[in-house]
């Protein structure tokens, strides 16, 4: 029930574009069409599942202060924290590189389209901005982490998606030339996200 | 010292090409950190230093790196250095960092750095990718200040903390726009700033 | 050498790892002294803010707090003094210790001493809108009366929830009183205009800010309230 109660509230309330605006870059870039966007969408989804679950462990096993008394109680006093930010991006770096890989090789017209942006989906702020959010949290398991993760990513694709259906559409506006195109899209997302913004800060159950 | 080519690398990204307004890069922590004028400028200056260095370190090693890995090699040297400006800033200057806590881990994840990394410093020497670096680094900070110093102005009445606005504007019903500090007033404003941009630099305009 | 053979990735991965990873531990511990004495006077500075004494030259931060923080204090819920070792209210992590159940909670309290008059100093903790919140209130030797409040927080909207740091917000909480009837009842933050309906004392929430303000009041009964007994055992003391 917790789960569930999270997943809905990180999906719409705290939307990593909307509520956080992290994550901008690609999301203005990569928004001209929705099959495009739909596959960077899903690519920035498993990546937050895939990453979420293991950046959880290795903050809670690793990282934080005392963490490393599961291999020896001399270990108590070992605080690694300063090295959270290069940990997280490098799992989130590596997992990135596995996905890109993987795109090329079974579906290289996605891979053509999405261009530069996967390998910077690794520096896509919604990614370490989920990690550095979970740290923050504290949540209980990696369960709720990978929730977390699951929730944040599909907040992202749902924004991105929606995006790049009003892109499209917005082609047959008659738009002052020098707006057009990522002026345009700028506008677009700042009225979407005061439309967002009457979701903060409501409490579920 | 400066070739045609060098000036290019550090003049163009100021206008022509600028990261915020022609490549889109570096978008998230326009929006964050641009509230308030002074966190945007240090933030600005935080973002040269390492965009600067990064740029020159894998400029170096740049022949060594596999290609497989080369987003990780990149990422790692930009982490490093960020935590290195952070350690830093805690030690030496305490205030600066509390106010800039959450916005230093930021600059990790600012695509403006990956963006040059691979763009430029991968297939250049290292004085030209500095000279990159800086340029690049400069011409984000002139959005940021541009976009805070809007903001600020119109949502707090104030400039660097100082009030500008005088006090009889507010005792006859003006009163500080709140919608200017919210994050998507921020989108707008850059909206405005490419509006402006691009009327006046008619070949970067889309056709879309 | 093969730059695309698995070796030669591996070895350029680990050795890259080991040198980064010995240059930022080797930063990290010759730094770390530094580090640590700015977040202990940041801490001092904090607390001295809540007595109104806090001091903008980093270099007098120890030794007005030695002048003014007189003893450490820990009680437990039922007022009595567990711990009075130096520096046994000051070392207690506020995030950690909110964490653990309500019974194994340490309520540390700071006794100052203020111009002749004896002032407690209580830490509190809570959650604002973004990140987490904290703080430290002053009360009176009558064990009711706020003598001065400091809040401070991570990362609310600059301008917006980040005014509960503003001395105008922090300002509202003195001469307020904890205790109405002998009941302890809160200072609450209300909307500007309204009044709360227990009869409570009340500040005027930040316009704009809700559920920040709404944070501040509820990390003040949190926290405040598990020290009744501690204030009641001042309280009947003073009479």
């Amino acid at each position: 029930m917790e789960e569930l109660n999270l997943f809905v509230k990180s999906i719409f309330i705290d939307n990593m574009i909307f509520a956080y605006f992290l994550g901008m870059c690609s999301f203005i870039a990569v928004s001209k069409n929705v099959s495009t966007a739909f596959g960077l969408g899903l690519a920035v989804t498993f990546m937050l599942v895939v990453t979420m679950p293991i950046n959880f462990l290795l903050d809670r096993y690793v990282l934080q202060p005392g963490a490393l008394t599961w291999i020896s109680e001399d270990l108590k006093d070992v605080d690694l924290s300063f090295l959270g930010l290069i940990m997280f991006i490098a799992v989130i770096a590596s997992g990135t590189q596995l996905v890109e890989m993987a795109v090329e090789k079974f579906s290289p017209s996605l891979y053509a389209s999405l261009g530069i942006f996967l390998p910077l989906i690794a520096v896509n702020c919604a990614i370490l901005g989920g990690a550095l959010f979970m740290q923050q949290k504290d949540f209980p398991s990696a369960m709720t982490a990978t929730v977390y993760g699951l929730g944040s990513g599909i907040g992202w694709l749902l924004a991105i998606v929606g995006i790049a259906a009003i892109r499209e559409k917005i082609a047959y506006s008659n738009i002052p030339a020098p707006l057009r195109g990522v002026g345009i899209t700028f506008i677009i997302t700042g009225l979407m996200g005061i439309a967002f913004m009457s979701f903060l800060g409501i409490k579920l159950g | 010292m400066l070739s045609k080519k060098n000036k290019e690398a550090l003049f163009n990204p100021l206008s022509k090409d600028n990261p915020v307004l022609v490549q889109i890069l570096g978008i998230c922590s326009t929006l964050a950190v641009t509230v308030k004028l002074e966190p945007a400028i240090v933030m600005g200056i935080s973002v040269i230093a390492v965009l600067a260095f990064s740029n020159v370190i894998i400029s170096l090693i740049r022949n060594t790196i596999p290609s497989t890995i080369r987003i990780i090699v990149q990422l790692v040297v930009v982490a490093a250095l960020v935590i290195i400006v952070q350690q830093f800033l805690v030690a030496f200057n305490y205030e600066v960092s509390k106010q800039l806590s959450v916005f230093i881990g930021l600059i990790i994840t600012n695509c403006i750095l990956m963006g040059r990394l691979e763009a430029f410093a991968l297939t250049n020497k290292p004085w030209p990718s500095f000279l990159d670096g800086i340029g690049n680094g400069l011409g984000y900070t002139i959005i940021l200040v541009v976009v805070a110093f809007f903001r600020e102005l119109l949502g707090s009445g104030t400039v660097l903390g100082f009030k500008v606005i005088p006090q009889w504007c507010y005792d006859h019903g003006y009163e500080d726009n709140g919608l200017m500090i919210l994050p998507p007033m921020a989108l707008i404003t850059v909206a405005c700033i490419v509006w402006f941009h691009r009327a006046r630099n008619t070949e970067l305009q889309e056709t879309n | 050498m093969n730059k695309n053979s698995n070796t030669y990735q591996i070895l350029y991965a680990a050795v890259m790892v080991v040198l980064v990873g010995a240059m930022l531990a080797f930063i990290y511990m010759a730094l770390k002294p530094r580090q640590e004495q700015n977040i202990a006077n940041d801490k001092r500075n904090q607390i001295l803010s809540a007595i109104h004494q806090a001091t903008a030259n980093e270099s007098e931060i120890p030794a007005t707090y030695q002048k003014f923080v007189v003893k450490d204090l820990c009680v437990d819920a039922k007022g009595a003094v567990v711990d009075s070792a130096a520096g046994c209210a000051f070392n207690v992590d506020m995030k950690k210790n909110m964490k653990l159940p309500e019974a194994e909670r340490k309520l540390p309290v700071l006794v100052c001493d203020v111009e002749g008059q004896t002032k407690y100093v209580i830490p509190v903790y809570g959650a604002g809108l973004w990140g987490p919140i904290w703080g430290y209130v002053a009360v009176n030797d009558d064990g009711n009366t706020i003598f001065g409040a400091y809040f401070s927080h991570e990362s609310e909207t600059p301008g917006l929830g980040a005014r509960i740091a503003d001395a105008d917000f922090q300002d509202q909480f003195k001469d307020k009183v904890l205790y109405k009837e002998g009941a302890f009842k809160n200072v609450t933050v209300v909307k500007k205009g309204q009044t709360p309906n227990d009869g409570s004392d009340y500040v005027d929430a930040i316009s704009g800010a809700t559920i920040t303000s709404r944070g501040v009041g509820a990390m003040m009964q949190q926290c405040m309230a598990a020290y009744d007994p501690f204030f009641k055992s001042i309280q009947s003391r003073t009479e």
